[in-house]
């Protein structure tokens, strides 16, 4: 709580009074004003930097599906004004955040936990609402300083682990407004409730939109972090799911029922779960990797990739009997593909610390025979040394 | 307002002197010792050692002593004694594959080595920096007590990785715990 009050107090400083609300870009009083059209030109450098970055997961079919999604969410004179064009970060983080120009980002994070193409409805219509109702263009025009405002955010950021503050030096300012920071309580309630309203109008079913918000707390206390700062979530979880669920049921029978877009939206993202759950094993975050890879056995339930991360998992985790399912789950991965290095390096580090040193020896042997060129060929050379003595 | 913002990064970063390197330098809070390299800079904290000639943006050395029992900085794995310097290894090549400001990371070597008696690893890798900077590095490591060593060499991978690295690979083989 203290760090909390601290960093309201260091953001505060930074944060001038409320600006007026602009109207919306569906609004028919709305003209660019000159600072946002500064703020456009500042978003194309920064979306530049971060496509170029290293950062995006490349997939086209997976942005194609994506984008195809965000269009049917706008309409064309919405679409017009604002190019809207969606991609995704590589960061097991959940967060997505959109630039007043309409580029929306979109974490692997985030994607991997959802369960359908409502729910990812749900979320790109809350983010591009925060574009065409120029949330950013007031929330930049509140801050007095952008450098010190940016270098306050990467200091008291910094303690939250996992890149946070890291992440806002790779975003730029414009960037670190949208995602890091995010917008106030009256910002957030708007975009949810318009987004919802885009979500409905869309055919999409309202009912999933507050489980996005469930897989975000379960993460959150997951991950011990505690709101208000980062994914935007002002106001409060719990308070945002209320909302959601009491609009839900104010709108009628309109709003209890509509496309789920399961199976497509599994068969698109598929690649991008097993890939984040990689990304949560390398970050230790072993439960979340564990139930990343089980969400893609359950799709591909043969690929022996998801089975050799199983065994990773369970390897390095080292709780009461993870050894020995860590075993089950390499000889799984080299039943599906017998000439699939990796799991044999496992099951001879295993072996290795347990002493077995012919079993060790059968596959270090092994993984050498069929990567010999591997990174770490000279360490297991080491290990087959030490089984032969 | 600007003496406030002063004050808070002060507080947060503090303030470490750059002073020329020469002769050897005993680190005593970290408990090592190094022969420095001539005409490079040092600063010096209770928590690590940083020497560079040109900028700690395009080449520097940097050791540091981490105590197994407080986090990494990246990753939430965990050293322990009982590991295997391999499994250290993997552990800290995870914690710099999670660190967001290092971007397309490749591991290109992870081989046993003896620092003065102690089993440890040397890791060789290269990624792009936030800047977009090619960056290779090396990294040696090894567990002493509950303490883990890392010397740490990153440099530019145009010109300076290589001008540098028997500098650096003289301040590894002087490195000694007192």
């Amino acid at each position: 709580m203290k760090k909390t009050a601290l960093l309201f107090l260091l953001f505060s400083v930074f944060l001038g009074c409320a600006t007026a609300n602009l109207p919306p870009v569906t609004s028919q009083d709305f003209y660019w004003e000159e600072d946002e059209r500064r703020l456009w030109l500042r978003s194309e450098e920064e979306e530049a930097a971060i496509n170029k970055s290293g950062l995006i997961y490349e997939d086209p079919e997976l942005e194609a599906y994506l984008n195809e999604v965000a269009r049917k969410l706008q309409p064309a004179d919405i679409l017009d004004k604002i190019p809207f064009s969606v991609k995704v970060i590589k960061n097991p983080m959940l967060n997505a955040f959109a630039f007043p120009n309409g580029a929306v980002y979109v974490h692997t994070g985030i994607l991997a936990k959802m369960d359908n193409e409502a729910q990812l409805a749900t979320l790109l219509a809350h983010e591009m609402t925060h574009a065409t109702h120029r949330h950013t263009v007031e929330q930049v025009r509140n801050i007095k300083n952008m450098t010190a405002f940016l270098a306050v955010v990467q200091v008291s950021l910094g303690g939250l682990g996992g890149g946070v503050g890291d992440l806002a030096t790779l975003l730029g300012s414009i960037g670190t407004v949208a995602a890091v920071t995010g917008y106030s309580k009256e910002k957030e309630t708007e975009a949810d409730m318009v987004g919802l309203a885009l979500v409905v109008k869309a055919g999409y079913d309202p009912r999933e939109s507050p489980k996005l918000f469930l897989h975000l707390k379960e993460f959150l206390e997951e991950e011990d972090i505690e709101e208000p700062f980062f994914f935007g979530t002002h106001p409060r979880l719990q308070e945002r799911i209320d909302n959601y669920e009491a609009f839900i049921r104010k709108g009628g029978p309109g709003y209890q029922g509509g496309i789920k877009g399961q199976e497509r939206f599994i068969q698109k993202t598929s690649h991008l779960i097993c890939l984040n759950a990689c990304l949560d094993l390398k970050a230790g975050r072993f439960g979340f990797a564990e139930k990343g890879v089980k969400k893609y056995v359950g799709i591909k339930p043969d690929d022996p990739e998801a089975y050799y991360l199983l065994g990773e998992i369970c390897r390095q985790r080292g709780e009461e009997g993870d050894i020995e399912k860590a075993k089950e789950h390499y000889h799984k991965a080299i039943a599906f593909a017998s000439d699939y290095p990796e799991p044999h390096k496992g099951l001879g580090l295993i072996h290795y610390r347990q002493g077995e040193k012919e079993l060790s020896k059968k596959h270090f042997q092994t993984y050498l025979s069929l990567d010999p060129q591997a990174y770490d060929a000279l360490y297991v050379q080491e290990f087959l040394k030490h089984c032969s003595e | 307002m600007r003496r406030i913002l002063l004050i808070c990064l002060v507080l947060t970063l503090g303030c470490a002197a750059w002073i020329p390197a020469k002769g050897v330098y005993k680190a005593q809070s970290l408990n090592f010792s190094i022969e420095q390299p001539e005409g490079w800079m040092r600063q010096g904290t209770t928590e690590y050692v940083l020497l560079t000639k040109d900028g700690v943006l395009l080449q520097n050395i940097v050791i540091r002593r981490l105590d197994i029992d407080e986090p990494l900085k990246n990753t939430k794995k965990k050293v322990q004694k009982s590991m295997l310097p391999f499994e250290i290894a993997e552990v800290i090549v995870d914690d710099i594959s999670s660190d967001q400001t290092v971007l397309n990371l490749e591991v290109v070597e992870n081989v046993p080595v003896n620092v003065k008696g102690i089993p440890g690893f040397r890791l060789a890798y290269k990624h792009n920096n936030d800047d977009g900077l090619k960056i290779k590095s090396i990294i040696y490591g090894f567990l002493s007590d509950k303490w883990l060593y890392l010397i740490n060499y990153n440099a530019a991978q145009r010109h300076y990785f290589d001008r540098d690295i028997d500098t650096f690979e003289g301040v590894f083989n002087s490195f000694k715990l007192l």
